[in-house]
Parts: C-alpha cells; structure tokens; sequence
C-alpha cells in the first residue's frame, strides 16, 4: 500500500484555531493509506498541475488561453474589475488560482494598455476570508493597492433582470469591464446540481444578500441556480461582460486554463468535465457501505475536501447528485434542511436520510463560517480539542453545533473511540491531499476493487442521462478532449 | 430562538466615523454618534456583521458576562393564524427559515403577530438572521409582506433592499424557454407546495 500523500497544511485564520493546535494530522495514524485518483480512474486528464514545471505553467496556460479571447473592447481610458471568488484559493492550496488572477492583470493590461484594473474577491459566509487571501498571494502588490473582498452585506445595486429585480455587490461593479476570473471544480454540487456551475458566481459571490437568499429560498432546489442565469443575462451585466477566464479542475489536479467570451460554451464545456470526472469520484464514494469520516482541512466544516469530492456532497452521496430527474432533493441542501419539522424527521416522506454509510465524523481540523450544525445533528460528531469547541461556541453561525457533538482531548483518542462505536476499519479522510485521497487500508482496497465497474457505469449509463437533462449534447466531449491531455 | 452569548465592542482610537457598522447592523444596535460608533450593547445580538465589516478593524466581539436568551414563544399567539400567515407566504409553519439560530417559519410569524413591523424587529425578537445574516431575508420579507406589512429599508442603510421573486411568479415564457436547460421550475413549483402543505409535527 501507498504512504498517505502530504495533506494541506493548516492556515492562519480567524476562521479556524491556531495551526500550532493541529497536532497530528489524519493520515499520519497507523493503517492509513493513500489511493491515487489514476488508480481509480486511468482515464482522468493529465494534470499540469501540480508538475515538477511550477507555478510557471499556470502563467503559461492562462497566456496561452487568453490568445483566443477578444478584448477589444477594453480601452487604455477604461476601468476593468477581475471578478474573483475565495473558493478559487483552497484549491491545491490557492497558489495556482491567485497565479491565474495575477496572469489575468498582467495580460489585460499588456494587450490594451488599460491600466486602471482592479481585483474584486467575493466570499461566502466569512465576509473577511478573500482579504486573508489578497495579503497571503501578495495580491494588493501585484493590483497596485486595488485588490479588495467584497462581502454580500456591502452596498448594493439593483439589476433588472426577466424574473424582476435582483441585487448585486456594488463594487464589484462599478468599473467599465467585469472579467469574471472563475474555477470549474464542482464543490457545492448539492447546491448547482452541475446546471449552470459556471455562471453561478453571479448569483452568489458577487451577488447580494436579496439574491442569495432568493436562490436558497424562494425558487426551490433545481430552479434556483436560474437566479445566477437572470442576473448574468440582463442588460447591465450583458453591457459589462468582457470574457470569462478559468481554472479548470479535475479530481487530480489542474487540468488547464479555460477562457471564452461566450460564458455558455464555457459552461458547457465544464458541465462536460463536472459530470464525467467528478460525477466518477462521487458515484465511487457512494458506493461505501460503512465508513469513518474524518474532517481535516483548513475550510468550514461541509467544504472539506477528498479526491475533489467535499463533506457536504458525501453527505448526499447515497442519492445520485447529478441526477435531476429523480432526485429533487439531495440529503443536504438548505432546502432540505429547512425541510425537517420540530420532530427532526423530514416534512415529507420522500426526504432522503444523511448518507447512512457515514457513522462517525472525527472533526480533527474544520472552519467554522458556516451553519454546520445539521451535519453534528445527523452525523455522530467528535471534535478534537477543547479550543475547537470554543471556537464553535462563538462562532453566530454555529452556536448549536457543539450541543450535538462529543469533544476528544487527542486525535488519537477520537480515533480509537470511533473504532470501538462503530464497529467499521474503513476511514475516509477529507484532507484534501492532491492527487488521489488519503484512506485506511480497508477503504483502499474496497475502492480500487469498485472503480472499475463504476467507471463503466457512469461512461455508459449516467453520463449521457446527465447531460440530457442539462441540454448538453454528448458530443462536447469532443472539444474537452482537443483542449486537454484527454484519454478515452 | 438564539442565545447570544457576543456583543460588539468598539475601539474609539480606531473608529474613523464611517457608518459602514451602521448601515450592516441587521438589528439596528450601533450608531454612529460624534463620529464615533456607539454600541447599544442590550440590542446587540452578537452577529459580528460590523466587526466583519469595519474597515479599519475597530470592532472586536467580547464574550458576554450574561448571556441573553432571545426568541418568541409560538405558544402566545393564536397559532391558527400562524398558520395563515404561514400559508400566504408559501411556506411551512415548521420550516427552517434561519439555518444559522434554527429558527421556524412559525416563530418568525409570531414575532409579526406580537408587532414586529420590518426585517429589523423580527431579528430583534428571535435572533433570525444574525447568524450569517445573508440567507433568510427572503423569506422575512414574505412574511411580512403576507402579513399586509409594508416594510421600509433603513434610511442610508444596507440592510437589506427588497423582496425578489419567488418560484410561483417565474412567468411562463421564462419557464418554456430555459426548462429544456435543467431549469425544473415546475416541478420545484409542485415540491415547494408539497412542503407547504405537509402535516405539523410538533402540533397535537
């Protein structure tokens, strides 16, 4: 068996505890593994990064993508804002997305002799996160002092769009341009379902609170992502838009640079990649029978990452995600949450349950910033350190997490508990090692025995149903394989 | 329901008078007086909006000495006409309106039904919305609004800015000519009222 891969490290933040607090990683306890993503699946992309090439082949993908992009439009008197989301930053620890956003500037300004061009970063729920990462990647230098987070409490704008109007973070535009500066990795499939993923952002990271509040709330769980798709095509924005540039992610690593003027090819593209890569490493992880998950990763509590799959999404992962038709509501979305009445069981009887491969979460190192308390609820919860707890007391989006989770004063100790309770060796860790995922060697073994029959189900059973249901002909793939170093 | 157990706390020497925490503060606790922020630490419900948001980072949040239970008993109103104004605004007397404080459809009508006239007031009384302060406005406001309530934004404020639109007021055009996109406004139209009618549980 493999030696688990290196996971990412902890990260300074007021988000989270101190990094010293971490004491032991996961993956460094006895019987721990790594799976690579190749194993599983030999037709993922190549990756070019990470590469013994560096940071540099970032830089050189984004030039090379940008060739076929007009910006024409942009004069040197004009103002451009990159539109950027924090999300982007805890992808293979940041560095390749703040390289894309750096690469961005320099190329605008270098082919339009426009020099008035701005960072805006968008957040989700911790308002500060992308300003810890405008200092960390030295983007305040590189912006010339005009790199800001934009948070969804500040000033906004109204925008007349077909379904009414909605609200959009002033600041993110008040320049003449908007480069919307994007990653396709999937995260939140439990939210986008995979419609639309790439112009989500507009409906989130840089839209208002009226808005995002509409599409967890008002429009219900596959109609929502239209709210992202109103505010991209109404006429202020349409006005704006000068072209999209994105990192573009598999489960391995970073595939390449994408970058368009049309949005919608973009889209279809990723929706491509969403679906057959991504929708491989979760139908794979909801095949578990049983499992000991572990949370370590330097993000909230539901974005832990493993194998480029988060919490959240294996939380759901007893249900098929992609499927639209007959899933209208994954085990956790916040429609579903809202949907479980004063006896804790859900309103309606159709309600998936929580993933019941899960049966125990070890929480060694998570964020807080996000209402979690519904994974403590339904998920036996252990956290490890005292100071973790108390972070979580304070923290106004999870004043009730803790009342629902045990505290362990050693990773060593929650580990050994967990064993004991549930019965089960396979442990699946989401520390969002790259390149393959860290597990126990029961997990291994388990997955490497099942990939192949999983893979075979998604090329020939899921992935064309999928794309159906988004009006994605099969035939993109054609393209995604031209543009990436594409087998099969 | 929501214990808080924070309150905000200024440093004068940084505080440069920009109202930027005025204009976030979802329960209307902290003014700018002088040129100075001002803390009206019993209305404060401890949300950390205005020390997310300070531009100078003059705003710390303390641990409160006394923690303040804040919510509103569903019990004291007639909860027949919880349900009513549950059932205007198209939602479940028991769904989670604020995932952040766990609060109900049911409490936030009641709170509407005991006088609460905006956004500002139903935070006030249950502690809805001062948690990530971001998802919920929605369907505040749909209350309030079934509740005939005409609210106002804070004059100069943030808040918030209006109610938007909802899954049944999609217009039809909209819905024939993006469905074929994995758009399900129909169906989440159909499963949205599913929700709203589904049986009480915590009711005998």
């Amino acid at each position: 068996m493999r030696a688990p891969i290196p996971p990412i490290p902890p990260r300074k933040s007021q988000y989270g505890i101190d990094p010293s607090l971490v004491k032991k990683r996961v993956c460094e306890l006895p019987g721990m593994t790594s799976v690579l993503i190749k194993e599983l699946f030999p037709d993922m992309p190549d990756v070019i990064y990470p590469s013994d090439r560096g940071i540099e082949t970032i830089r050189k993908a984004t030039e090379e993508a940008l060739k076929n992009v007009d910006m024409s439009m942009i004069k040197p008197e004009h103002s451009v804002n990159i539109l950027a989301s924090h999300h982007g930053f805890t992808l293979l620890g940041g560095e390749p997305y703040a390289e894309m956003l750096k690469t961005l500037r320099d190329v605008i300004q270098a082919r339009t002799g426009c020099k008035d061009i701005r960072l805006r970063a968008g957040v989700g729920l911790r308002f500060r996160e992308t300003e810890e990462y405008i200092k960390r990647y030295g983007l305040d230098k590189h912006f010339n002092g005009k790199a800001v987070g934009i948070a969804p409490i500040d000033e906004g704008i109204p925008i007349e769009t077909e379904i009414g109007t909605l609200y959009g973070i002033k600041k993110a535009y008040d320049a003449d341009w908007i480069v919307h500066a994007h990653n396709s990795d999937v995260r939140e499939v439990h939210f986008h379902r995979q419609v639309d993923r790439a112009v989500k952002p507009f409906g989130m990271s840089y839209a208002r609170i009226e808005t995002r509040s509409t599409y967890h709330q008002n429009m219900g769980p596959r109609a929502a992502n239209f709210v992202a798709r109103a505010i991209f095509d109404s006429p202020f924005v349409q006005k704006k838009f000068a072209f999209a540039c994105f990192l573009t992610v598999a489960p391995n690593g970073i595939i390449g640079v994408d970058a368009d003027n049309d949005l919608y090819s973009l889209n279809d593209r990723i929706t491509f990649i969403g679906c057959r890569y991504y929708g491989k490493m979760m139908t794979l992880l909801g095949s578990i029978d049983e499992c000991i998950v572990a949370l370590d990763f330097p993000c909230p509590v539901v974005y832990v990452f493993a194998g480029g799959v988060i919490y959240a999404n294996f939380a759901g992962a007893n249900t098929d995600l992609y499927d639209l038709d007959d899933v209208p509501l994954p085990s956790y979305t916040w429609y579903t949450e809202a949907f479980y009445g004063k006896k804790g069981k859900p309103l309606l009887s159709d309600i998936p349950p929580v993933n019941p491969a899960i049966k125990m979460c070890v929480h060694n190192y998570a964020w807080v910033g996000y209402p979690s308390v519904f994974f403590s609820e339904h998920i036996p919860t252990i956290v490890v350190g005292r100071e973790q707890a108390d972070l979580f007391n304070r923290d106004p989006q999870n004043l009730n997490y803790m009342k629902h989770a045990l505290i362990a004063d050693d990773l060593e100790t929650a580990m050994e508990f967990a064993y004991k309770v549930t019965g089960t060796r396979k442990v699946l860790i989401f520390d969002g090692a790259i390149g393959g995922i860290n597990v126990s060697e029961p997990l291994a073994e388990y997955l490497l025995k099942k990939a192949p029959e999983v893979n075979e189900r998604v090329e020939n059973e899921l992935l064309p149903k999928w794309l159906r249901q988004r009006g994605v002909d099969l035939r993109i793939g054609e393209d995604v394989r031209k543009k990436y170093a594409v087998r099969g | 329901m929501k214990l808080v157990n924070l309150v905000a706390v200024v440093d004068l020497e940084k505080c440069i008078g920009c109202k930027t925490c005025e204009r976030v503060c979802p329960v209307l606790a902290i003014k700018v007086v002088d040129g100075k922020s001002q803390v009206d630490t019993e209305r404060c419900r401890g949300c950390a909006a205005c020390e997310q948001r300070c531009p100078v980072y003059a705003i710390r949040m303390e641990k409160r000495k006394e923690p303040i239970l804040v919510g509103v008993d569903v019990d004291s109103v007639d909860y027949g006409k919880v349900i009513e104004l549950c059932g205007k605004a198209k939602l479940n007397p028991e769904q989670v309106i604020c995932f952040c404080t766990g609060t109900r459809a049911e409490e936030i009508a009641a709170a509407i039904l005991m006088g609460a006239k905006s956004p500002e007031d139903v935070s006030f009384m249950t502690g809805a919305r001062t948690g990530c302060k971001v998802e919920c406005i929605q369907p505040i406001l749909r209350l309030l609004e079934a509740a005939d309530i005409k609210s106002v934004p804070p004059k100069g404020g943030w808040q918030w800015y209006g109610r938007t639109v909802t899954v049944w007021e999609i217009p039809e055009g909209v819905r024939r000519k993006h469905s074929s996109r994995g758009f399900y406004f129909d169906e989440d139209e159909k499963l949205l009222n599913r929700v709203k009618e589904a049986p009480l549980q915590g009711r005998r």
